[in-house]
């Protein structure tokens, strides 16, 4: 190949030097670039290493693929250097491409961020998550009448508000914004009427484990036990509230 | 082989250093060049792709918005494969480099060296859509279909667009290599065309690096 290069092709009709070592060095730097990517998650196998630097994963996975993408750009597909009226035809799609992402995907994409977890992390995040594994078969046992009476008035001084965070991300999708239902989709929640018994107990097992024949998945598989109580006692509020644009009324109705 | 090429000058793409002094010598020959002074065909290409950073960001942008919205499983947890997949991204990304050293060879007139490298890079290509048509039937084994839930069909969409760009590529590349072999593609506009399909290809690429990244990986770190 041409060895000798670097003086830029001015001589008209030779040919322009070779970029071949370059692309092949970067070839190689791409490569170790995606090993690398690849490695992070057997990282996993050593909590030692893993558990402390967790935040700084999820930036460091972007990063990365922030160079990945800009190294071929701009060198396997030449942009930089080029002229800027290619480098203006593709960077500013590329940005409202950019911007459109965020604002679209932003609140879940927050959830990677070192900080603020709390806020977008999904169902099955917690699910997929290393905190605390939920075990497959399902939910603890339903706490004994006078404990959740107890635990709901303790949830009720703090305006229910895990619960409603939570019915915000795993009911809202079925349910509606303010436990009216959808057709289709899930019962109202807002009236006394309850297809699979009212009590603190059913309501329980109800979303643990779902009840056979509808729609409704069991949430034992994504949420922790204590959270499917605190949206028990959320969801025991909602009774009665008769949110406008209810579903109708289904099943039995309950007296206090 | 490159005798008959030696006196045709190659357009090139203007470096960095040629802004000085007139736009993009050589080109003039033999690609019809714009009043810019620049391949209307590359331009094209590069408006196209400035599109298809939309497109492709409003399909990664929908994956995510309802990422964690399936109502039914399978979840990417329960069909994500890091080794198959990690295999076919490694394969797409080293076509990069073998499309980035088929541009430079036609740009060095040796069209032989080209062709192979086109070749090479389509093998690769092909090789990644197989494993994704293995991918896909894979996951409809495990249940997932396009309407199973929101992930079904927000990852179907996504994924199969991309690999849709990937077979279009594979076609484009094998084509140009084929033709090159015949010698029926005119030498002077040779190398301009070989960029194009590049520029094509490696936005293919960069694609899929995203979606690797924020699709699988992200997954997988949680």
């Amino acid at each position: 190949m041409s060895a000798v290069h670097d003086t830029h092709a001015g001589a008209a009709g030779l040919p322009p030097h070779s970029h071949k070592k370059a692309y092949i060095r970067l070839g190689i730097v791409l490569t170790v670039v995606t090993l690398i990517e690849l490695a992070l998650p057997f990282l996993k196998d050593y909590p030692a290493v893993w558990e402390p630097c967790k935040p700084l994963w999820a930036p460091l996975l972007v990063a990365m693929s922030v160079f990945k993408f800009g190294a071929v750009v701009g060198e396997f597909m030449h942009l930089r250097g080029d002229r800027r009226v290619y480098q203006f035809l593709f960077i500013s799609p590329l940005a409202i491409a950019v911007i459109i992402f965020v604002l679209v995907s932003g609140l879940t994409v927050s959830a990677f961020l070192p900080f603020g977890q709390g806020v977008a992390l999904t169902a099955y995040d917690r699910k997929a998550g290393v905190a605390e594994p939920t075990k497959s078969s399902g939910a603890e046992a339903p706490l004994p009448d006078d404990k959740f009476k107890a635990a709901f008035d303790v949830a009720k001084g703090k305006g229910f508000a895990e619960g409603k965070e939570i019915y915000g991300r795993a009911c809202k999708a079925c349910h509606g914004d303010n436990g009216e239902g959808k057709a289709g989709l899930g019962f109202n929640l807002t009236d006394d009427c309850y297809q699979y018994g009212g009590s603190f107990k059913d309501l329980y097992l109800t979303i643990a484990e779902g009840r056979a024949g509808n729609k409704m998945p069991a949430q034992a598989a994504v949420l922790k036990s204590e959270e499917i109580r605190q949206v028990t006692y959320y969801v025991r509020s909602l009774k009665g509230t008769n949110a406008t644009g209810g579903q109708p009324c289904v099943g039995p109705k309950v007296a206090d | 082989m490159s005798a008959d090429l030696a006196v045709v000058p190659a357009p090139d793409h203007a470096h960095a250093a040629d802004h000085g002094h007139g736009d993009g010598h050589g080109d003039h020959a033999v690609v019809e060049n714009n009043f810019m002074g620049m391949p209307n065909i590359k331009l094209a290409m590069w408006a196209f792709l400035g599109s298809e950073c939309m497109f492709f960001g409003s399909l990664v942008g929908t994956y995510f918005f309802y990422r964690g919205k399936a109502l039914a499983g399978p979840l990417p947890g329960d069909v994500f494969d890091l080794t198959i997949t990690s295999i076919s991204t490694f394969l797409l990304l080293m076509s990069s480099l073998t499309m980035a050293l088929a541009v430079d060879a036609i740009k060095q007139r040796k069209p032989d060296t080209t062709r192979k490298f086109l070749f090479l890079t389509a093998l690769l290509g092909a090789t990644f859509v197989g494993f994704q048509v293995y991918e896909f039937a894979h996951f409809v084994d495990k249940g997932l279909k396009l309407s199973t839930s929101l992930f079904g069909s927000t990852f179907y969409v996504m994924t199969g667009f991309h690999g849709g760009h990937v077979t279009v590529g594979v076609i484009w590349l094998t084509i140009v290599a084929v033709l090159i072999g015949k010698g029926k593609l005119n030498t002077g506009r040779l190398p301009i065309n070989v960029e194009v399909a590049g520029l094509y290809w490696h936005f293919v690429d960069i694609v899929w690096i995203v979606i690797f990244t924020f699709v699988y990986l992200l997954e997988f770190i949680r």
